[in-house]
């Protein structure tokens, strides 16, 4: 009897069916061992695809995690020289290599890049909220990947070793009917 | 890359060995992935105090110090401070990983002993 006891799909990603007995799969699904092979080998080729997909959203996610801890960072520079009444000299680079030396005034305002050529003002504390919320959604969303990431290789694992047990129950399969046939022979 | 293969012509693979399987391929990316952070968290602190020591060595009173993309300009003492706070983290952060990286290598021993006790030669679990 085949049966899965975990989720059947996650996401999108359909989940791969353990096998209890391979003689009961391949009858139930109707399958001779070369289908069931393909068959499996082309799931494991669809999994393959989603697990590219996957890997790069999460590259981006890595990537994006710093830039905004870097983001606060500045906030808060700026918001600690508040009340001081010194200008933050900074150096910032205009082209490679090339850097220029900027004067900061006492602000209460910053402005935020927002992606698609937007840009907002907030002041210190409001950015910083926006910033700490778009860095806790940045984080979940990165766990939550990489839960389907792990679901995703355990199916591909599950997939692995039932082709390996089928292409195993094949090949004792033959051996059987060999040794049969030898038998019937003498 | 780890191979798994499984399943000789006389042992079945039950629904508690698939899991058993699977939980030493979870263990084993985790640890990959540890091993690269491990490494990443050690240049980290290297960097660190190599800064620590130049600063030590220089004679300037104003450090250009990172912030974000800019270098601003931070009184040497703060920036001493600084420096000091981040090898804290980063040395907090690296006996994390290797606690982490100790527990995840027991497991892995642990599941290694059952399934080549139930599988011997049929299994695989090393690295090639």
């Amino acid at each position: 009897m085949a049966s899965s006891a975990t989720a059947t799909e996650r996401r999108g990603i359909p989940g791969a069916q353990f096998v209890e007995d391979v003689e009961t799969y391949l009858t139930q699904s109707g399958l001779d061992v070369n289908s069931a092979l393909s068959f499996l080998q082309e799931r494991l080729q669809q999994y393959r695809v989603v697990e590219m997909k996957l890997l790069a959203q999460q590259r981006d996610l890595q990537a994006k995690i710093p830039d905004i801890e870097k983001c606060l960072d500045v906030v808060a520079t700026l918001q600690s020289k508040k009340g001081t009444g010194e200008a933050l000299i900074a150096d910032f680079e205009i082209a490679e290599g090339i850097y220029s030396r900027a004067s900061i005034d006492e602000s209460d305002l910053v402005c935020l890049w927002l992606g698609a050529n937007v840009m907002l003002e907030y002041s210190c504390e409001e950015a910083t909220a926006l910033l700490q919320k778009n860095l806790e959604n940045a984080k979940a969303s990165l766990e939550v990947l990489i839960a389907d990431l792990q679901f995703l290789r355990d199916q591909v694992t599950i997939t692995q070793v039932t082709v390996a047990r089928v292409y195993n129950w094949d090949v004792h399969q033959r051996r059987l009917r060999q040794s049969t046939a030898a038998v019937k022979e003498t | 890359m780890q191979q798994q293969q499984a399943g000789g012509s006389e042992t079945e693979v039950t629904w508690g060995d698939q899991q058993n399987i699977n939980q030493f391929g979870r263990l084993n990316n985790r640890f990959h992935d540890l091993e690269e952070e491990i490494k990443a968290a050690k240049e980290s602190n290297e960097n660190l105090e190599d800064a620590g020591n130049e600063l030590i060595l220089t004679d300037e009173e104003v450090v250009r110090f990172q912030i974000g993309e800019v270098f601003a300009h931070v009184p040497r003492d703060e920036v001493e401070t600084r420096i000091e706070e981040m090898k804290e983290l980063t040395t907090k952060n690296l006996e994390r990983l290797e606690q982490e990286k100790v527990s995840i290598l027991s497991q892995m021993a642990e599941l290694k002993k059952v399934l080549y006790a139930k599988f011997g030669d049929s299994i695989n679990l090393e690295e090639d």
